[in-house]
């Protein structure tokens, strides 16, 4: 029957899972050092000894480095287009993204209070939380401006979609002030830090920071496919969806809670990683279609893989030097974003 | 049955709904015509449970404030005046959007009642279209099939299904004002319930079982077209004197905008 895209969207996860696990591969023996597939992946397995196949240092760049540095590139890749996913189905709009609405912007006021203000006022946090405290602090940003939003936003338990957006634009300029403050008053060290973590980069993935950011990240992905046929039910409005027998507030809320988590979580490790989120979900809408149920695995899939293809880029491109992988989904992301919005205006009802 | 006992809404603190009360039976086309801002759409929203209300709606006896949405979804379904969605879904993945509340449905009969519903509101060929580039009238149909595919049986575990309709003809032409006001009557016939918003008082007496008369949030009149529809009553209504007359050969009232006196 015509106008079925769940079988072509079928195909195409399956060959997402297939390319995603090729470029993992390919992203764990590129680089300076050369280590052969084969040896690497029987050394994981276990199938010969480490030792044997390959050199101490190799063994240290593969398993400490580039291996944390892949995984956190396929989450933080995962994350950044489920939440556009999940963020656009709430507004019903192809356009909205944690970036756009202030949740990247509060999560990163929350990391830059961290980074500057953490080995002084925060030290307690610091004492209790232990790695953990950077993530939590941009999810509680993230959390605490999209509450704030959502406050603003909604009269009479009706949530205005314009109201969220325009409000989000405000409270984005008004944590970009107080970042700005934060900034103004860092030692030059922090400025350093600050700057290069603003720019985004997966330069730095460590185990330490795959188990500070991965729980949340995952936890969230394991939430979201729970909202798909509510995210559906809810592209013919929030009145209809109610209709269809969906429980429109707890979709919003749940929906809200893992899109700040998982913004927050990625924001901490990363940095502001722009494009992933309206690109992503934008060229699968046009290949399959908007069924979330397809959308969301899809989504997290090409996420993943162009994560750790842009990062495969940015510390190969100018050896031994690295470049923050923002720039580069920066640079190829907005253009192509413009030439899918020339093409496609008509379908995205724009 | 649907049934209301003194619903009142208040939007922003303005009164729109004085305890109005009305039944709404299985087996018949009531439809709820009345000026514009008389407060049918938002009789309509009270009835499905949308906006918050005080009163009474009951569904086949259940107090709609103690369902779930999900248990309300298979009792009803409503059909919205319009709907702007910004996503490039196909006619057939909206459609099957209807059936994806009852669940459990194979890949063969969800295939099946689709194409069943699009056939009955005369858009067979329009499955692989895309629904943003169909005109306004191919959107409210697909949103009828969508609608139809959610309640598909007019009757369930015994219970009367209903269909809310606001304006389900509003931007149709002539000849599938009429195709869509007979899969109303025929899902009335088969044991279901309906409820209409209508603005064609003409479309209405021919359909209808029983007509609400609406004004300024309160009932002033209700009953069969026949006992609704007169010179007084449609003055009083809508405040323009005209004269309703009847079809030859038939008890039909109709009235011609022609016979309106100022």
């Amino acid at each position: 029957m015509s106008g079925d895209r769940s079988r072509l969207a079928r195909l195409l996860i399956a060959a997402l899972i297939v390319i995603t696990a090729t470029m993992f591969c390919a992203s764990i023996v590129t680089g300076a050092a050369d280590a052969s597939l084969s040896n690497v992946m029987r050394g994981i397995l276990g199938l010969d000894d480490m030792e044997q196949v390959l050199s101490v240092r190799d063994r240290i760049i593969i398993l400490d480095i580039r291996l944390p540095r892949a995984v956190l590139g396929l989450l933080v890749g995962a994350s950044l287009a489920v939440s556009g996913v999940v963020m656009q189905g709430l507004f019903r709009n192809p356009l909205a993204d944690p970036g756009l609405v202030g949740v990247s912007s509060g999560a990163s006021l929350g990391a830059v209070l961290m980074i500057v203000l953490g080995s002084s006022v925060f030290g307690p946090l610091f004492a209790v939380f232990g790695f953990y405290t950077l993530p939590v602090a941009a999810f509680l940003g993230g959390l605490g401006t999209t509450l704030l939003l959502y406050r603003i936003a909604t009269r009479s338990g009706q949530t205005s979609v314009a109201t969220m957006l325009l409000a989000g634009i405000a409270l984005g300029a008004l944590a970009g002030a107080v970042t700005g403050v934060l900034i103004f008053i860092a030692d030059d060290k922090q400025l350093r830090d600050l700057t290069f973590w603003g720019l985004g980069s997966l330069a730095g993935a460590n185990w330490t920071k795959v188990m500070a950011a991965g729980p949340i990240i995952l936890f969230s992905l394991a939430v979201v496919p729970f909202l798909a046929r509510g995210l559906n039910a809810l592209t013919l409005g929030e009145a209809a969806a109610f209709h269809m027998g969906i429980p429109v507030q707890r979709l919003k809320n749940i929906a809200i809670v893992s899109v700040a988590a998982a913004t927050g979580a990625s924001v901490a490790v990363s940095g502001g990683i722009g494009f992933v989120g309206i690109v992503v979900p934008h060229v699968l809408r046009l290949l399959i279609g908007p069924d979330h149920r397809y959308l969301l695995p899809a989504s997290a899939l090409l996420g993943g893989t162009l994560l750790i293809f842009a990062d495969m880029i940015a510390r190969t491109i100018v050896p031994p030097a690295e470049l923050p992988i923002g720039i580069i989904t920066a640079f190829a992301g907005a253009p192509f974003f413009l030439w899918i919005l020339l093409r496609g205006r008509t379908q995205m009802g724009l | 049955m649907i049934s209301a006992s003194n619903l009142s809404v208040r939007l922003s603190d303005k009164p729109v709904l004085h305890s109005v009360s009305l039944e709404a039976r299985a087996g018949e086309l009531t439809a709820i015509v009345g000026p514009n801002g008389s407060g049918k759409t938002t009789t309509l929203k009270a009835l499905a449970g949308e906006t918050t209300y005080s009163g009474t709606v009951r569904i086949n006896g259940h107090d709609i404030a103690a369902l779930k949405p999900w248990e309300l979804a298979l009792k009803r379904a409503v059909l919205p005046q319009s709907t702007i969605i910004s996503f490039p879904f196909t006619v057939r993945e909206i459609v099957r959007m209807g059936l994806s509340i009852s669940g459990g449905v194979g890949t063969a009969q969800t295939d099946r009642i689709t194409q069943e519903a699009l056939d009955a509101v005369d858009l067979a060929g329009f499955a692989g279209r895309f629904y943003q580039e169909l005109s306004g009238g191919e959107q409210q149909r697909v949103q009828m099939a969508r609608v139809l595919c959610q309640i598909w049986e007019p009757i369930k575990n015994g219970e009367p299904s209903f269909l809310l309709l606001d304006e389900p003809v509003s931007s149709l032409d002539i000849r599938h004002q009429l195709t869509i006001m007979r899969l109303a009557r025929d899902f009335c016939k088969r044991g279901g319930g309906v409820i209409a918003i209508m603005h064609d008082l003409n479309l209405t007496a021919m359909f209808a079982d029983r007509m609400i008369m609406l004004k300024a949030g309160q009932i002033r009149a209700s009953g069969t077209p026949r006992e609704v529809m007169t010179d007084d009553i449609m003055e009083s209504v809508f405040g323009c004197c005209m004269r309703v007359n009847i079809v030859p050969h038939g008890s039909i009232p109709f009235v011609l905008p022609h016979t309106a006196v100022h």
